[in-house]
């Protein structure tokens, strides 16, 4: 089924090609929140939220861009959405919270990568800090480069932008 | 190159995106340079990290749960579609207009008692007769006798 065949029978309302399209985008869409939220019950749920949407609006798109396109779009605006109404929620949390918080996250990453030794887990950690500590616009940028391994052109097709100012981005949140 | 210009370089360095010369003199300045060494193979080691971090395990629950929710959105929907106009606006009106009765109630309450003026007046200009306790006292001047 190519890609003009789904968007067709999605828009008729067919299931078979919406299970599809879950099937196809899963890794990519979970892969690109997750590089976003650093979280990953967060991101299977925001995962979940961006394929909804999908099938709600799909009747509205226009192809234009490339479904892929459309469902990175989705997938950052959600994450940073999810990324901001944290931060809010954050302010009014207490210390001690947010340090349970993070010992949770990091217990999680530690049972999801069996193995991990204590040295890679606090290596996990440094660069999750460092992700996170990057403007919106890098963060998005280097996911998208690092984790979904993505052309600068894609980004910039994704992002809305020039392909220098991903080139620019990417170099700054490198440095 | 100095220590700090290599490290705000070294991410570049290690993914290969320098240019030969400089590539050139990372490598030189890392061979005399234990510091600067080890802070390398640090950094290669947390980004290795990356490469396990970007690969999530896939739950094979997923699109079930994406058509769950997708069917709970639908019945919410038709839920809230259900709600016949009439309830919709009647009910929120009939619960303003008790709540600004109580208001109302709650005002007329609190205000104080009002004060008859007539008979303030009266009660200021009230004659008290005065008590002459020797005559009225009487009888301890019949025990005295």
């Amino acid at each position: 089924m190519n890609e003009a065949e789904i968007i067709q029978k999605l828009q008729q309302g067919n299931e078979q090609a919406f299970r599809h399209l879950v099937e196809n985008y899963q890794k990519r869409v979970v892969n690109t929140c997750y590089g976003l939220v650093q979280n990953t019950e967060d991101a299977e749920d925001i995962a979940q939220d961006v394929f909804v949407e999908v099938f709600r609006s799909i009747g509205s798109f226009r192809a234009d861009a490339k479904l892929s396109t459309w469902l990175y779009r989705i997938a950052v605006n959600r994450s940073l959405n999810h990324i901001r109404d944290n931060k809010k929620r954050k302010w009014f949390q207490s210390f001690e919270d947010a340090v349970k918080e993070k010992k949770a996250g990091l217990l999680h990453y530690a049972t999801e990568n069996p193995g991990t030794e204590l040295e890679n887990l606090q290596r996990a950690n440094i660069l999750h800090e460092a992700i996170s500590s990057l403007p919106e616009n890098q963060r998005t940028a280097f996911t998208l480069n690092k984790y979904e391994e993505l052309s600068y052109k894609e980004i910039a097709e994704i992002m809305d932008v020039s392909v220098a100012s991903v080139e620019s981005l990417i170099h700054r949140a490198k440095t | 190159m100095n220590c700090n210009t290599l490290h705000t370089k070294m991410i570049f360095f290690l993914e290969g995106e320098l240019p030969e010369r400089e590539m050139e003199e990372i490598k030189i300045h890392l061979e005399s340079c234990t510091d600067c060494a080890a802070f390398a193979e640090e950094m290669k080691k947390t980004l290795a990290v990356l490469e396990t971090d970007k690969t999530p395990q896939l739950n094979p629950f997923f699109y079930t749960r994406v058509k769950a929710r997708l069917e709970k959105q639908a019945e919410e929907k038709v839920v809230t579609q259900r709600i016949p106009v009439f309830a919709r606006i009647l009910q929120p009106a009939i619960f303003s207009v008790l709540l600004l009765a109580g208001i109302y109630t709650g005002i007329k309450i609190g205000q104080p008692a009002k004060i008859n003026s007539d008979q303030s007046v009266y009660t200021e200009n009230e004659m008290i007769p005065y008590l002459n306790e020797m005559e009225a006292e009487a009888i301890e001047n019949f025990l005295m006798e």
